[in-house]
């Protein structure tokens, strides 16, 4: 049949195809996740071999590349940092309360204070801080501190950077360990340098081998590109490669079980002071070597505080790690510290000669005490009256707003009401010389009587930093400082560290030196629960010991829980009440493409008690220790995979001895133990089955055919067949 | 006069629906959801759905393609009233979205069996990893295979009904043959030691299992999926039935069949896993990925037989997946050129533009982002955005199916109500409203079996409350177990789904005016009684039959001749 009309193709309206093709063409535009095929791991010498170009670049995966702030390429000022504190609170309300100074109240020395007592002196801003735990708006409220989320039973440690206005990185550093804490928390398994492996290498030297590049991705490149900080040290902290994926799920313990709180930038007034006015940005040319270091205290020439006056450079301003009351104003070495400086106009103030960098601050004239007698019991911890009290009358220190702020801070924060801080362990952010400093200041010769532990707990801060570990009086004498008074009025293990080379570090090395001293802040918290203990079991090469057997040393039972066992050392005060085995899960997830390698949904950790296992000893390296085994209930039709890890606590205290001790976890395959299903049962479903469908489907067909002539389709189609067929329907029509 | 297009008889219309139901998720997502939801435990929901949900759904949907006699956009056009030929649009469109990647995957079935028949995964050292890696990885042999399966896929449908009946029949007696022959050896496998495991695990009940609400969403899922129920592909293929075809009897038996082949797939595949694997339930619900692409061919690596066996089994069982690949693809594309050739243009014109759009919008998910996962397994992620963003939106199709259904009865119970023929009031709806798309479309006496009361009570009660679980659960799910969710940039994220479902609506939604300002050409048989004046787009000036000369598009009438009498 031919058609004489030449077929006309036209179109007036928007064509179907058009019609379809555009909700494709938007598809297409659909965000782009990254369009480059991922790189095998390979030992190349080039960092691209190994490494994201994000990783390569230090772009953190917090903020978009062009954030430079948030990428650490710039330094935060006190307003940046705020915001950017609200708005990790306001986006991580379950971890983060933010908070600005105290509410006030009654304090622990009887004093009433209200919110006004911990503002800056000249700009009038509170420090801000984080409250950083799980469920931070749970828990008890302190209506002193203000702050929700105080539990009995997490340890607390405080971190604090910047008492002196002029050092930059020691506010840079606390603030990156804020975002990796909200990046990290339950990012479980996060690939930080993109190498296609995750948590394969954290802080420290996990191995013992004394090399911190646990995985080696740095020591395996050209020796050219391993000293990527250009610190003169190859593969040193700091250098890509070195420390770089830590473990998100033991950020994520941390928080759970710890308190953490985060002061930032304490000194806000000398900070900003020190930015905005005393060394014209850039910072690192105006002020290569001083800056402004104190607080602004008004010290004259009128009567303080005179708060109408501009900044004197020649004699304002308390060094706030100075004017901490313990061992308060002993004049100690080459600074003299008692008077505020010459308050006389120098040339440039910027070389710092005029005024006095280390001032203490005023003598206390009050009778704190209340008997009559000024000053008769310095903080020192002796009763130096014999009066029966202890340090009730001092003679000056934490005059100052932000001194204030964390004596109060601390002495309030009681979660127990025993009256004692919460604070454990204590760490302050300084800069700059690569040290770790721990107790004693204020004098030469002398030592604490944690004297090894605490050298014990700096050679670890030392190790992942790899600065220097030292006492603080052997740099130089100092009084009243922050560690001082932690270590000596509440006995918490209170380190100082100095960060990188310069107060006003060149932006160019924010980033790699935040990163240098990023572990310092979460070892803190680690041993936060009891340091002594710690140190002690570790300088005793006790808990070293303990181990959780590994996967391949796990006996899977026929039938019935799958026990999970611990080996502790039979001089480790293990306390069975709070050890725990932690398992979890891991199935297919439902949403699971159906082109592609599958996805898993993981379960939520779970926690069963460990217990010692009568009469079973289990071998260590250096003899036998105590068995604890837990009883991780698994049934027999399970499959795939379980994850496991424990958690020992000791009799001391401490709860986070973690196996395996790099904060991961171990993974177990788990087959399907039970049986596939009986032989007569089985015939009985197939029966089922094979009626419903199959007879179902002979019954349908034969219905169907029985009711019709069907057009043989093997055959070539005929018009007779056709018409044939045509006709046959016409008929049973 | 101008002829309509048919098909010649019954099984021509069966075996192209069944040819549509079946496809790679009988074969590869079947085998897998068995074993990760407690064996035999799964086919109690998987079966019970299928007459709840698939079936019903069939028999609505031939039920609207025999009367409307148009594709999705005229359906519902003429089914739900002018104002919603866009739901039509939505439906040709997401079945066609989901075509251009469908397409790709048809081609890696295409390779696979390649590989099969060549030996390339029998060998001694063969990695099927890497295998899968240096496929995926190269963009040219990906989009070979994808150009490949649509020239057949347009080669099947370019004549129109006839051809692809034929072209189904043919593929389908073939996947008959080679799924029973794989089933064959996997059996023999399986037995090898004494035991038929695969077959013990696939039906036996747990009956813990029995009461997770998950395996029954799966089951739900599975028969909704599997079966292609309400997403227009019968729609379309009803419009090639004879007039006095059994919309009944055709759903029952392609329900059937369909689920006949996913047991017959289910049965080869698991005994085949469970004759060589020490840990099959792993292999099937865990550990490696992509259990067609890797854990097969080193399972069929081991078949008895020598060298012949391994060879057979593989090249058989690829050969199957591509057939059923196939003929899923084909009714992707007649689905789309047969809204074409609805609204007057040529057949052989839509189909060539339905195959370069379905090349050309492919190319970027056979190529885009392919990536390795942990275990360094290759996965196409931009395929898989693709089927993330789509996939669901298919269950929509279904709701405007059961929407339109609703509609009718409910203006067609007022109708009666204003003509005093019927009560008023609840149980008036009940009597004369509830039952009137049942009455009027599925019990017109062609068929074998009346349907009862209990159609209804599926369609107006058990069908919306299994959408929410459905929509709920995979929401939940999604919410549950997916980083940051509801971020925009997340292509795996919520947001981008609810966009593009919001965008591509809106979009028809707007669309729908010029849809309808085009004329409809039915395609009704000879002497067939296709009344549609109780319908609400029944007074619609512009729809007419083949031939039909309409006014204001006389143009258009020629090419429609011509393509009725080449189909001829």
């Amino acid at each position: 049949m031919t058609s004489t009309a030449a077929p006309s193709i036209r179109t007036t309206r928007p064509s179907f195809g058009f019609l379809i093709a555009l909700p494709l063409l938007l598809s297409l535009a659909s965000p782009v996740a990254g369009s480059t095929l991922v790189q095998e791991p390979s030992t190349g010498d080039a960092p691209e071999d190994i490494w994201s170009e994000d990783y390569i670049n230090m772009i953190f995966p917090w903020a978009d590349e062009g954030e430079r702030i948030l990428q650490f390429k710039e330094y935060h000022s006190y307003e940046t940092m705020k915001q950017r504190m609200q708005r990790l609170a306001e986006e991580n309300p379950d971890i983060f309360e933010f908070h600005e100074g105290l509410n006030g109240g009654v304090n622990a020395r009887g004093e009433t204070t209200n919110a006004d007592t911990y503002e800056g002196w000249y700009y009038g801003y509170s420090s801000p801080w984080l409250k950083i735990t799980k469920d931070v708006e749970g828990g008890e409220y302190n209506p002193f501190v203000g702050d929700n989320g105080n539990y009995a039973d997490r340890p607390d440690v405080l971190i604090v950077g910047n008492h002196h206005a002029r050092e930059w990185m020691s506010v840079q550093v606390p603030i990156m360990q804020m975002e990796v804490i909200a990046f990290s928390y339950n990012n479980i398994g996060y690939d930080n340098d993109g190498d296609g492996r995750v948590d394969e290498d954290g802080w420290g030297d996990d191995n013992g081998d004394g090399i911190l590049d646990d995985d080696g991705d740095c020591l395996a490149l050209d020796s050219s590109v391993q000293d990527s900080n250009g610190d003169g040290t190859p593969c040193g902290p700091g250098d890509l490669g070195v420390d770089e994926d830590y473990s998100e799920q033991w950020i994520t313990d941390l928080v759970d079980s710890r308190e953490i709180y985060l002061v930032p930038m304490l000194n806000v007034d000398g900070n900003i002071y020190d930015r905005e006015v005393f060394c014209p940005a850039p910072a690192w040319e105006s002020c290569p070597s001083g800056g402004w270091r104190k607080n602004l205290r008004n010290n004259g020439p009128q009567v303080l505080p005179d708060l109408n006056e501009q900044v004197d450079e020649d004699c304002d301003g308390v060094d706030l790690n100075r004017n901490y009351q313990y061992e308060w104003g002993f004049p100690l070495g080459a600074t003299l510290p008692g008077a505020p400086g010459t308050c006389t106009p120098a040339e440039d103030e910027r070389l710092g000669i005029s005024n006095n960098d280390v001032y203490t601050g005023p003598f206390d004239t009050s009778d704190n005490d209340g008997d009559g007698l000024i000053n008769e019991d310095n903080v020192d911890g002796e009763d130096d009256d014999n009066d029966g009290q202890t340090d009730e009358d001092w003679n000056g220190g934490n005059s100052e707003p932000e001194t204030k702020f964390i004596q109060d801070l601390t002495e309030m924060n009681d979660d127990v009401g025993d009256g004692a801080s919460e604070f454990r362990s204590t760490l302050t952010h300084h800069s700059y010389s690569e040290l770790i400093l721990y107790p004693w200041g204020h004098c030469q010769g002398c030592q604490t009587p944690d004297h090894d532990q605490l050298i014990f707990h700096g050679d670890q801060l030392a190790e992942m930093t790899q600065y220097t570990n030292m006492q603080s009086s052997d740099l130089y004498p100092t009084t009243g400082d922050f560690c001082d008074w932690h270590y000596g009025v509440h006995g918490s293990y209170c380190y100082t560290s100095e960060i990188g080379t310069a107060f006003h570090q060149n932006e160019v090395d924010i980033d790699h030196i935040a990163v240098r001293n990023l572990g310092t802040g979460f070892y803190m918290a680690e041993i936060a629960d009891a340091p002594r203990e710690r140190a002690d079991l570790a300088i005793a090469n006790i808990s070293q010991q303990n181990y959780l057997k590994q996967p391949n040393a796990v006996d899977i039972p026929d039938e019935g829980d799958i026990p999970i066992d611990v080996c502790v050392s039979n001089a480790f005060p293990y306390s069975v009440e709070n050890s725990v085995v932690k398992w979890r899960q891991v199935k297919p997830s439902r949403l699971q493409s159906d082109f592609g390698p599958r996805e898993w949904s993981t379960s939520p950790w779970e926690s069963v008690q460990l217990d010692v296992v009568g009469g079973n000893a289990c071998s260590l390296s250096n003899g036998n220790g105590t068995l604890l085994r837990a009883m991780v209930p698994i049934g027999e039709t399970t499959t795939g995979e379980l994850h496991y890890k424990a958690q020992v606590a000791t009799l001391g205290g401490a709860d986070f001895y973690q196996y395996p001790d790099d904060g991961d976890y171990y993974v177990l395959d788990v087959t399907y133990r039970a049986a596939f299903g009986s032989v007569a049962g089985a015939l009985f479903t197939f029966s089922l089955v094979a009626t419903f469908v199959w007879g179902g489907l002979a019954v349908a067909l034969r219905t169907m055919l029985g009711t019709d002539e069907d057009v043989d389709l093997t055959q070539p189609e005929t018009a007779e067949a056709k018409d044939a067929a045509i006709e046959n329907d016409g008929h049973e029509d | 006069m101008a002829e309509s297009d048919q098909f010649n008889g019954r099984l021509g219309l069966i075996f192209a629906s069944i040819g549509a139901a079946i496809g790679t998720g009988n074969i590869w997502r079947f085998p897998r959801m068995v074993g990760a939801n407690g064996g035999g435990t799964f086919l109690i929901p998987w079966l019970i759905f299928l007459f709840i949900w698939s079936i019903p759904l069939v028999i609505a949907e031939y039920a609207m393609g025999k009367r409307s006699r148009t594709g999705t956009i005229g359906t519902f056009r003429i089914f739900a009233g002018k104002r919603f030929a866009w739901m039509g649009l939505w439906t040709a469109w997401i079945s066609t979205a989901i075509g251009f990647y469908y397409a790709v995957v048809s081609g890696w079935t295409l390779k696979y069996f390649q590989l099969g028949i060549t030996g390339a995964l029998t060998g001694e050292d063969v990695d099927t990893t890497e295998v899968w890696n240096a496929f995926l990885q190269s963009p040219g042999q990906v989009i070979f295979f994808q150009f490949i399966v649509i020239l057949l896929v347009l080669g099947a449908i370019w004549k129109g009904a006839k051809a692809i009946e034929k072209v189904n029949f043919y593929l389908m007696i073939s996947l008959f043959a080679l799924l029973f022959l794989t089933l064959f050896l996997s059996l023999w496998m399986d037995f090898s030691d004494g035991t038929l495991d695969g077959a013990l695990f696939m039906f036996t009940v747990d009956p813990d299992m029995l009461f997770e609400p998950e395996v029954w969403i799966n089951g739900l899922s599975q028969s909704a999926w599997s079966c292609s129920a309400g997403m227009g592909m019968c729609i379309t293929y009803a419009v090639y039935m004879r007039k006095d075809e059994d919309t009944v009897l055709n759903a029952f038996t392609m329900g059937l069949a369909n689920n006949s082949i996913s047991i017959i797939a289910g049965l080869a595949v698991l005994s085949a896993i469970f004759a060589v694997n020490p840990d099959p339930l792993a292999t099937v619900t865990g550990g490696s990925s992509a259990i067609t692409f890797l854990a097969l061919p080193e399972v069929f690596a081991q078949a008895p037989g020598g060298a012949w066996g391994p060879l057979f089994m593989m090249a058989g069982f690829f050969l199957a997946l591509s057939f059923a690949a196939l003929t899923s693809m084909i009714s992707t594309v007649e689905l789309c050129v047969r809204n074409f050739v609805d609204h007057g243009y040529e057949r052989e014109r839509s189909v060539l533009i339905t195959g370069i759009a379905l090349f050309l919008f492919g190319l970027p998910s056979a190529v885009l982002w392919v990536k390795l996962d942990s275990a360094g397994v290759a996965f196409p992620e931009f395929l898989e955005v693709q089927d993330h963003i789509w996939g669901y939106g298919l269950m929509f199709s279904g709701l405007f199916i059961a929407f339109s259904i609703w509609k009718y009865g409910y203006i067609k119970w007022r109708s009666e109500v204003e003509a005093g023929t019927a009560p008023d009031g609840f149980s008036g709806y009940l009597g004369f409203g509830v039952s009137a798309f049942r009455d009027d479309f599925i019990n017109t006496g062609d068929n074998d079996m009346e349907v009862g009361r209990w159609w209804d009570v599926l369609i107006y009660i058990a069908f919306p409350i299994l959408f929410i679980v459905l929509m709920g659960s995979y929401f939940t799910d999604m919410i549950a177990n997916t980083e940051n969710v509801w971020s925009p940039s997340n292509p795996k994220g919520l947001s981008i789904i609810l966009l593009f479902w919001g965008v591509v609506a809106i979009t028809f939604m707007m669309l729908n005016k010029y849809l309808i300002a085009r004329p409809l050409y039915r395609n009704i048989p000879e002497g067939a009684d296709v009344d549609i004046s109780t319908l609400p787009g029944g007074s619609d000036e512009l729809v007419g039959k083949v031939g039909d000369v309409i006014a204001g598009f006389e143009h258009l009438t020629p090419d429609a001749v011509m393509d009725a009498e080449l189909a001829a």
